[in-house]
């Protein structure tokens, strides 16, 4: 694998050549993401790293089996709880887990989704120890967002270095709009598609934009839509109204729909909820996927693979720790120097501790709270995940990275060949998240 | 078994025009084992069309859109129920089990459930609803305008007063956090001029009617409108509009009366 890497950058040594030039061109697009810090927007430039992940054929399409058997699962299991939750009544997962998660909407009970998919796109973060083998970090199943970087930076390498997409047999990545579009329209319940975004001062707008349109979908804001005779309009400035089918959004279940979640949500589309549940327009993704990707619920994900499809998992977890059960409560107390430490309720590298970056009178505090709340908190131990060639202001150093695979799931289940790799730009640090002020690269997956 | 005539209105009036008004009622009464619906009419103004869906605690909703200007917003239903005591609901959802978020106990609210654990010890499902909730009605006083429809369970226990849904609320927390699963009641009963609200807790399978705020049982003189983990999942309307109006004007009105 290392092989592989090295024989990529070799190739790409035009590309690394242009890497300013690149990095420019993407800041005048206005690849960028925004963050709040303390109160206030703040968008920021995602640096981009020229020397790509290089994904070997036989591997991706381990990593590939393995993502669709875990996202299937996800979707049997989203399905199950909403409906007669045999996996609880089987006792293979403690009830509290499901109804003290945040993300369990009991207003989605006895919702079913057009063609009962919940998860329509799923962000899985993975990563590759240094023995080789992959362990899934996270699954994100409420909109993940980063598929349309990626996109926009091998659009710009593949103008500043064609030779190395001619000789390296490296699979074509544009297709991510055509997939997604598939997907919307396989849950589409009749109208138009739309993509709706909250605006200008959101996260995500700028992928928004993109993907609105390139899958040519309407771009809307919550004012512009209504809901009448349980159906879901746009209007426009003349008066006239168009119907959506299916609606991609990435503002939180919460604020969706003030009738039926936050009263004082001015950013969601009152009465959406019941178009929904009356089958009248199709959700990406479906509110209440929050129960599925809980930190919590994640200890439980390759037990819902043997559970629902009879089959041993593929892809690995982490080892983790639940504290709610005794004998890993004692084993969290008494190796919390080298574990890590997850706050179930926090998301985007918050809330993430480091036993070993604390001092005793710290660990303790830590030690205090987990017997106090042990639902709230997973323990991890530590992957040795690998470094990969990173250039740094011109020399090419070695940073820790993870991989964000995207898993569409319509008619069937597909991975898109290509994915977000992030690096983490401090050399002595694990967490990668954009959020946290790392960087990304493109993820080559190759075709032998 | 009683037959029972209901009647029930509202009236929303606005010092100003507004517009592309969604609301969602949970009016009609839902036909149960425990109150067969004979008869119920609703009418709304301005006239709209609406539909009627049913959510995810069984309640019926009605769903409506108003585009244009308008001042006001009024409905009412008018019907006639038959109410039985002695058969009940079985329709069970896991959710009941866990507090909700106007249920969220206090240190208070523990502490006070504390003080009778004694008492609760040996005793069956209902005789702790009843123990818990005469407790109760010797510390916490009925009194209007001291709670709003915001108003916590942990909030209320703190002033040590309020209303029907005070005291729902707090029951609800109360019980859940004794391992009791229950569920908040809106609806209409004799005693009142206004919507009421009672709870449920499920015992042997069967749900049964409990009212904390005049700490007795619930007979036939109960109409259940609609039930949730708590007042959020019961409103018995909710909008949202656009306009410049300031202010908002509520008018409630309901009879209940023998049948004949």
């Amino acid at each position: 694998m290392n092989e592989n890497v090295l024989r990529g950058s070799a190739d790409f040594t035009e590309a690394i050549g242009n890497a300013k030039e690149i990095n420019e061109l993407l800041r005048r697009y206005g690849v960028k993401f925004g963050i709040y810090k303390n109160g206030v927007f703040k968008e920021q430039f995602f640096p981009f790293d020229p020397i790509p992940r290089v994904i070997d054929a036989k591997q991706f399409a381990a990593i590939e089996k393995g993502l669709i058997q875990r996202v299937d699962a996800l979707n049997r299991f989203l399905y199950d709880i909403y409906h007669e939750k045999k996996i609880v009544k089987d006792g293979k997962i403690p009830e509290d887990f499901i109804y003290i998660s945040s993300g369990y909407l009991a207003q989605c009970e006895g919702i079913t989704p057009k063609n009962r998919i919940y998860s329509h796109i799923s962000g899985i973060d993975l990563v590759q120890g240094k023995d080789g083998e992959w362990y899934i970090l996270e699954d994100n199943l409420r909109i993940p967002s980063g598929a349309s970087y990626p996109l926009i930076a091998r659009e710009l390498t593949r103008i500043a270095s064609p030779e190395a997409f001619r000789s390296n047999n490296i699979v074509d990545n544009r297709n991510y709009p055509d997939l997604l579009r598939e997907t919307m329209d396989y849950v589409n319940c009749g109208g138009v598609r739309a993509i709706l975004t909250p605006g200008r001062y959101n996260a995500a707008y700028f992928e928004h934009s993109y993907l609105a349109e390139n899958t040519d979908s309407l771009l809307v804001r919550s004012d512009e839509l209504f809901v009448e005779n349980n159906m879901l309009w746009h209007k426009t400035y003349s008066g006239q109204k168009t119907r959506i089918g299916v609606l991609y959004r990435r503002i939180s279940d919460e604020y969706l729909d003030p009738l039926t979640f936050l009263p004082e949500s001015l950013i969601g589309i009152p009465n959406l909820m019941e178009a929904y549940r009356s089958g009248n327009v199709g959700i990406i993704n479906a509110p209440g996927n929050g129960v599925a990707d809980d930190k919590g619920i994640y200890y439980f994900v390759p037990k819902m693979i043997e559970y629902y499809l009879g089959e041993d998992p593929i892809l690995r977890n982490a080892p983790t720790y639940l504290p709610f059960y005794k004998a890993d409560m004692s084993y969290v107390l008494d190796n919390l120097d080298r574990l890590v430490i997850k706050d179930v309720a926090e998301a985007g590298g918050y809330g993430v501790v480091f036993g070993s970056d604390l001092d005793s009178e710290k660990l303790a505090g830590l030690k205090d709270m987990i017997m106090s709340q042990p639902r709230r908190f997973i323990a991890q131990d530590v992957i040795d995940f690998v470094d990969l060639p990173t250039l740094d202001e011109g020399q090419t150093v070695m940073r820790k990275a993870d991989l964000r695979a995207f898993v569409l799931s319509g008619k069937t289940t597909r991975v898109w060949a290509s994915g977000l790799t992030r690096f983490s730009r401090n050399p002595d640090s694990f967490v990668v998240n954009s959020s946290q002020g790392g960087g990304f690269k493109d993820t080559w997956v190759r075709s032998q | 078994m009683k037959k029972i005539n209901f009647y029930f209105s509202t009236k929303l009036t606005f010092d100003d025009y507004v517009h592309e008004h969604s609301f969602a009622l949970r009016v009609i009464p839902p036909e149960t084992p425990a109150q067969h619906i004979v008869g119920c009419e609703l009418s709304i103004s301005p006239i709209t069309a609406v539909d009627h869906n049913i959510d995810a605690f069984g309640n019926n909703v009605t769903a409506g859109y108003i585009k244009g200007d308008h001042r006001f917003l009024d409905f009412e239903i008018k019907g006639t129920a038959e109410t039985d005591c002695t058969k009940y609901r079985t329709d069970y959802m896991p959710c009941y089990m866990y507090q909700s978020a106007f249920t969220k106990p206090s240190e208070a609210l523990a502490s006070f459930l504390e003080t009778l654990s004694d008492d609760l010890s040996e005793a069956s499902v209902s005789e702790r609803v009843q123990t818990i909730s005469s407790k109760l009605s010797e510390e916490f006083t009925y009194r209007k305008d001291v709670t709003t429809s915001h108003t916590t369970a942990a909030e209320a226990f703190e002033i040590n007063a309020g209303v029907c849904q005070d005291f729902s609320h707090i029951m609800l927390s109360l019980l859940r956090l004794n391992g009791i699963p229950c569920r908040y009641i809106a609806g209409l009963a004799f005693c009142d001029g206004e919507t009421h609200s009672w709870i449920e807790y499920f015992e042997d399978g069967v749900w049964k009617g409990f009212d904390p705020a005049n700490d007795r049982p619930v007979n036939e003189d109960y109409l259940v409108l609609s039930q949730g983990r708590d007042f959020a999942d019961c409103a018995i309307d909710r909008g949202v509009m656009f306009g410049s109006y300031t202010r908002q004007l509520t008018l409630v009105r309901s009879v209940m009366q023998q049948g004949y």
